[in-house]
């Protein structure tokens, strides 16, 4: 009760503080010629939410005096940007967890190594339609444009996307405009648009896990539409990308801020623990819990870490040590980055081929976890990294090639195979990895 | 008489070519005057006969008397004779005898060139004044000209001739008229004609000259009312009812964005467009008050030296004024509106559409596929009912060919689609080729294009054909704010 009392004042307040109201025929004008030029978009929106609840076009889009954006159309001033900000206007919880999220932070990316690479090795439109269309791009203001917005950075809805008006993100990126159907966003589609591919394939994952499995088998049954989407609940069949990292569970509120459950980060060359990654972890357990027991959740992080750590401690931490080495010799022919051979393969190593792995092992996905992951790790290690760095001919780095290989994990590489096999079936083998699994 | 006009008969025909002749010239003349005798008792009225009697029997005369001379030179020189000896040889010495007026012969050759030039110059009249008859138009060249035949009957226009918009007045349009009649009927005649035909743009009268013969443009004021009918896909082939009151004046006074302002009096448009089809316009201009013209060009073109101008009329807009060509969609949804399919089957909207756009390779085809298509998808679906749904699908049958033969001709490529019509802006042409935010003028201005500038919508695609003129919604109607500004547009329309 107190909570409906609470969301009635903040409603109110959010409707107080909206733009200053339009003359009452203006958003009709909007929509006689909207369903007549472009009827998709007029569809979507009245068939939606919004409609019923009586938010039209110019409580989005209504532009303020000053707004570097606004501009005069049919009598009104609009802006057909809609940022975070806007929809906060409504949406302020939604809105500052989105602020807050790893997420709103994805536009900031210019002096990332991937846009250095787009940049460098591609060319700038590919910059602009590769990259910044995930990522979300700065958006410029032309002044000779219609809609004062520059065609070099509009169309855009990256979910980091640097608004003129300060805000970061686009809510659009998962929300898709102009219906914004709840059962959009909690689609595992709403997600794929950027988690797939060589470097993070969250999507190809998730389809080839028993989760993607059982909610494409059950997606009638997912109650997708219903206005309370509480896992275990309101539905129970399979969960989307949606249920563990955002959506309520009877413990836990929806939330937008991405990053609240998740305890490791694969992202990088060696992946680390979060900050506070327990309570992220528990957070996460509390969604599994909901389908699975307490020993199955734990289980599925025993495994889950083991790879990581693996990867890690087998072939990150030993490459990137090389990698340095190889640099700090001066051995480079080339002085830009990416701009080396060895470059390139320690680059697929960590950021394709070592995500793969770990994002394969988080989600269940054990073809990728091994086939598209360690394996390609491995063939990549010994056969290209290696070959390269060996290549140089320089004794330091020969000689930390060495060390590496000395690990008992990378010794097998010297021994006859009948002894390995032996080694697997009686367990010695696999008891030089026992340090890899927590020891909780 | 009559044995002195047998004599030169038989006198004329000298040989198989000078006989040929003399049967063709008099046969033709007794069949013309036979025939025309004929018609004014009105025993026949086929108005086909002008056929035979205003162009086939006077070029058969024609002919005639081109063979007989042919005919005698031919015999000279066969016999190496003088035309002396050959007519001593050929004529009785007493009728070669010279009188005040020249010999007997010489006589009725004088006579009978006075009954031919009579005979020709009434045949001419006869045969200009049929040309002009829109049967002579519709049927002479009878396969080319039936798509547009056709259109031309069911048209607003049926009782105004065709040579009315199309020729003009004057011996010069009827000199251009002939020679490009001329050329005509060579490509009827060797097939070298374009299917299907191409409007012809150029050879149309201005259409200030004709259109405004009855229309004139200080005539239209006020609005105008269309009311249309757009039936659902659905079981209940539910009807959804667009109700547009059109702005039709000339724009006087306060009403400057009225539609007939384009061609008032005081105004003037002029536009090159990228070619005869008039749908893609590279710019197009007004002429200001100071004489000056703005000008509003497709972004990031200059314009060219070659674009032909071309000052806005009656037919940049109505371009099918005539030959309508019905869209097939439009076409049912009239059909059941006005009760020629009966909208009590169900799905008869979506089946009746399937059976009219089927792909039939001619008439006979159609006709049939039409009756199989429809009764038949009854006959599957709706076994139990057949005798139910018969009579009424009779007459949806009967109404689909119908539409069919008026719109589809497969001889001459006419299919749906054939020949867009700019009026409105069904397909995003029409009024929109010029009004689109793609042509600017210099100041990076572009002509209106909001939906309430050239009519009111009183229904769009709505339950009632009045809609927004029903009090709005209170709440919950995501469409309360175009039906209130909707409303209030037209009643400030009508009250300024």
């Amino acid at each position: 009760m107190k909570r409906l009392l609470g969301l009635t004042v903040l409603l109110v307040l959010a409707t107080a503080g909206a733009a200053p109201a339009a003359d009452d025929t203006t958003e009709g004008k909007c929509m006689t010629c909207h369903k007549e030029k472009s009827p998709g978009l007029y569809r979507q929106w009245h068939g939606s939410e919004h409609a019923i609840h009586n938010v039209t076009c110019l409580d989005c889009h209504a532009a303020e005096n000053g707004d570097a954006d606004g501009f005069q159309h049919e009598g009104a001033l609009i802006a057909t940007l809609v940022t975070p900000k806007d929809c906060g206007k409504c949406h302020a919880k939604e809105a500052r967890e989105v602020q807050a999220s790893y997420h709103a932070s994805a536009g900031e990316i210019l002096e990332s190594k991937d846009a250095y690479l787009a940049h460098a090795a591609g060319g700038h439109p590919v910059v602009i339609t590769g990259c910044e269309s995930c990522h979300g791009a700065k958006v410029e203001i032309d002044p000779a444009s219609p809609n004062k917005l520059s065609v070099k950075s509009w169309p855009n809805s990256g979910i980091g996307r640097l608004n003129p008006d300060g805000s970061k993100g686009a809510c659009s990126a998962c929300h898709t405009r102009h219906a914004f159907s709840k059962a959009q966003a909690r689609r595992p589609e709403a997600c794929s648009k950027c988690h797939l591919g060589p470097d993070h394939p969250q999507k190809e994952v998730y389809e080839a896990s028993k989760h993607g499995n059982a909610y494409y088998t059950h997606i009638d049954d997912m109650n997708l539409d219903a206005d309370r989407w509480v896992v275990g609940q309101d539905y129970y069949e399979a969960p989307t990308c949606a249920t563990c990292h955002m959506s309520s569970t009877p413990k836990q509120e929806v939330t937008h801020d991405v990053g609240r459950r998740i305890s490791w980060t694969l992202r990088p060359i060696v992946s680390v623990k979060k900050d506070d990654w327990e309570t992220k972890r528990a957070n996460m357990q509390d969604v599994c819990m909901n389908c699975h027991g307490k020993t199955f959740a734990d289980g599925h992080y025993h495994q889950f870490d083991g790879v990581v750590t693996l990867y890690n401690d087998k072939f990150a931490k030993p490459a990137k040590r090389i990698m340095d080495r190889v640099k700090e010799r001066g051995l480079l022919e080339n002085p830009a980055a990416f701009s080396n051979e060895i470059e390139w393969q320690f680059w697929e190593l960590w950021h394709h081929e070592g995500r793969r792995t770990r994002h394969g092992a988080a989600m269940m996905g054990p073809d990728y976890t091994w086939w598209h992951g360690m394996y390609e790790v491995a063939h990549n290690f010994y056969f290209e990294f290696l070959h390269s760095a060996r290549a140089f001919g320089d004794p330091e780095v020969d000689a930390l090639i060495d060390e590496v290989m000395a690990d008992p994990m990378h010794q097998w590489f010297n021994r006859p195979t009948a002894e390995l096999k032996a080694d697997i079936r009686d367990g010695r083998l696999p008891a030089i990895y026992a340090d890899q699994f927590p020891t909780d | 008489m009559n044995k002195r006009f047998t004599t030169i008969l038989r006198g004329l025909s000298t040989n198989w070519v000078g006989s040929l002749g003399v049967a063709l010239t008099t046969t033709a003349f007794v069949l013309f005057l036979f025939i025309e005798v004929l018609r004014l008792l009105g025993i026949v009225t086929s108005s086909y006969i002008g056929l035979v009697s205003y162009l086939a029997l006077p070029a058969l005369f024609v002919l005639g008397l081109i063979l007989i001379p042919v005919g005698w030179g031919i015999l000279r020189r066969a016999t190496g004779k003088t035309t002396q000896e050959l007519l001593d040889e050929r004529f009785d010495p007493s009728e070669l005898e010279t009188g005040a007026l020249g010999s007997r012969i010489v006589r009725m050759i004088f006579l009978l060139t006075l009954v031919n030039i009579l005979f020709l110059g009434a045949g001419t009249a006869r045969m200009l004044h049929f040309m002009e008859t829109p049967k002579f138009c519709g049927t002479a060249c009878h396969g080319v000209m039936e798509p547009e035949w056709t259109t031309y009957q069911a048209s607003p226009h049926a009782h105004v001739r065709c040579v009315d918009c199309h020729v003009g007045e004057g011996a010069g349009a009827l000199i251009d008229s002939k020679i490009n009649g001329l050329k005509q009927m060579i490509s009827a005649t060797f097939d070298l004609y374009e299917r299907p035909i191409p409007t012809p743009v150029h050879q149309l009268r201005p259409a200030r000259e004709t259109c405004e013969h009855c229309h004139w443009p200080d005539k239209f004021y006020g609005d105008r009312l269309l009311e249309s009918v757009r039936y659902g896909f659905d079981e209940a082939s539910t009807p959804l009812y667009t109700t547009l009151s059109l702005k039709v004046g000339s724009g006087k006074g306060d009403r400057r964005g009225e539609i007939h302002w384009h061609v008032a009096e005081s105004n003037a448009v002029r536009y090159a467009s990228v070619n005869d089809e008039r749908e893609e316009i590279l710019w197009v201009e007004s002429r200001q008050a100071d004489g000056t013209w703005k000008r509003f060009e497709r972004r990031g073109r200059t314009a060219g030296a070659h674009d032909k101008v071309r000052t806005m009329d009656c037919v940049d807009c109505h371009n099918r004024a005539t030959h309508v060509y019905e869209d097939p969609e439009r076409a049912v949804d009239e059909r059941m509106a006005a009760g020629e399919i009966p909208t009590d089957i169900p799905y008869i909207k979506a089946r009746a559409l399937a059976a009219l756009t089927g792909n039939y390779a001619d008439e006979t085809a159609a006709m049939r596929g039409i009756e199989a298509t429809l009764s038949g998808w009854y006959r599957a679906e709706y076994p139990r009912r057949t005798a139910e749904f018969a009579a009424g699908l009779d007459r949806a049958v009967a109404s689909l060919r119908a539409a069919w033969k008026r719109n589809v001709h497969p001889h001459m490529n006419v299919t749906w689609g054939a020949y867009p019509s700019h009026l409105g802006h069904d397909d995003g042409g029409g009024c929109f080729r010029c009004h689109n935010p793609d042509l600017v003028s210099p100041t990076g201005e572009s002509i209106p294009d909001d939906c309430t500038l050239c009519h009111s919508i009183l229904a769009e695609e709505s339950p009632h054909p009045f809609q927004f003129l029903l009090p709005v919604a209170e709440k919950g109607d995501p469409d309360a704010g175009r039906h209130r500004y909707l409303q209030e547009e037209f009643l400030n329309t009508l009250a300024p």
